[in-house]
């Protein structure tokens, strides 16, 4: 984990430090945002059925018109699951009676267009956003205490649609609400897609 | 606001949020962290032995030495190991009466690293060669491995060892083995659940009476 936070600093600085270049000829504005994730389909069928209230996200965006903009962002969600005792079969004619623990957590990060229909001008904005990038997933599967780790990046692809409402007419900050579908072809170990739908609020302001 | 303060109250917001995580371990309980594993040689057919007997104290396993024991918790393990095999049917006799089935309670430890089962009469000093029951010719043979058979921390394990076609194979072959591994397992309070969950997922231990 403290590899795949590094990794997310990194790339957080990387993405600061490229807004600041672009705050020279446009608006970039900064969202941090709560998130609550809900597995889909494999992940939430064979994997986590539980959703997770433990992630957050942030993003930073360039205006380049009042319609369009593009942007980086990065997140970080935890998913756990305790299943009740069960007997699994772990081997030609061995059987192993217990608890397991699913726990995984992921680190995406993702470069973003979101697409404004109304302008930046009304109280309430809709928009339509999607993304693609990498996602860092530290999977780790125990029975009992006795556990086993492993770490990868899988391709992420998103798409989500919300709203911004400024603080007030001129404001360039506010609040945001909004929902993502997150493609994850995760595809280790024979699990399979660890998809989800995430419903995100926070905020966003100007970082120049 | 300047990049640098940006940085540092998002670094700040990724420690608190990846510090809100669910600990796995830390939401166990201790019923909860153990683990019951059997494996068996699928070419024995239990229903055709029909007498046992069982090793009169527990062998302690420590890395590669060996040596007797019989705490209150060795006991507990003993007598609950004996009741689910009469429980399914098998006779309790004395080592001196042939007996089908021979049985084993060990205690294992180590401390340098993984113990192989495979090495199991070679190691353990004596304790468990063959002459213990009656066949210092032979040599142990386990026609199955663990995948997940690793003893790195404490275990408890009972083993059946089939006396009754040993003469015939040349050899000792082990026909089952359960393992129990996770906290409080060296409990005499413990030892008898544990013992019957080894018994509860393997109902192919069945004599033919």
């Amino acid at each position: 984990m403290k590899k795949i936070l590094n990794i997310a600093a990194v790339t957080i600085f990387l993405l600061v430090t490229s807004a600041t270049v672009h705050a020279q000829k446009g608006d970039v504005k900064f969202n941090l945002n709560y998130n609550y994730s809900m597995p889909m389909g494999n992940f939430k069928d064979n994997i986590i059925s539980n959703s997770s209230p433990r992630g957050g996200t942030g993003e930073i965006i360039y205006n380049f018109s009042s319609k369009l903009a593009i942007g980086g962002a990065f997140g970080y969600q935890d998913y756990y699951q305790k299943y009740p005792r069960a007997v699994y079969k772990t081997g030609p004619n061995e059987t192993t009676s217990a608890v397991l623990s699913n726990s995984i957590q992921t680190v995406p990060v993702m470069a973003k267009l979101t697409y404004s229909p109304a302008g930046n001008g009304g109280a309430v904005q809709p928009y339509l956003s999607g993304g693609a990038g990498a996602a860092f997933v530290d999977f780790k599967q125990y029975l009992g205490e006795f556990g086993s780790a492993t770490n990868s990046v899988s391709f992420v692809a998103q798409a989500g649609a919300g709203v911004f409402i400024p603080f007030g007419k001129l404001s360039a900050a506010g609040l945001r609400l909004g929902a993502d579908y997150n493609y994850v072809p995760y595809n280790k170990d024979g699990f399979g897609a660890l998809n989800t739908l995430d419903v995100h609020a926070g905020v966003y302001f100007p970082i120049r | 606001m300047k990049s640098s303060a940006l940085i540092t109250v998002l670094l700040g917001v990724i420690v608190f949020v990846s510090s809100c995580s669910k600990q796995p371990l830390n939401n166990l309980t201790q019923d909860e962290t153990r683990i019951y594993i059997t494996d068996r040689d699928s070419s024995a057919n239990f229903a055709t032995y029909k007498t046992f007997s069982i090793s009169d104290s527990v062998a302690v396993i420590h890395d590669q030495y060996a040596n007797k024991a019989l705490t209150a918790s060795d006991s507990a393990y003993i007598a609950a190991t004996t009741k689910y095999m009469q429980q399914r049917g098998y006779v309790l006799v004395s080592r001196s009466q042939n007996p089908d089935i021979g049985v084993d309670v060990s205690r294992v430890y180590s401390t340098t690293g993984v113990i192989n089962y495979y090495d199991y009469s070679g190691y353990y000093g004596g304790y468990y060669d063959p002459y213990y029951w009656g066949y210092s010719d032979y040599g142990y043979y386990m026609p199955y491995a663990y995948d997940v058979y690793q003893i790195t921390e404490g275990a408890m394990s009972v083993d059946m060892l089939d006396l009754k076609n040993a003469s015939t194979n040349k050899k000792i072959n082990f026909i089952w083995t359960g393992l129990i591994r996770g906290e409080g397992i060296f409990s005499a309070d413990n030892a008898d659940t544990q013992v019957k969950a080894l018994f509860d997922q393997s109902t192919y231990i069945k004599a033919n009476n």
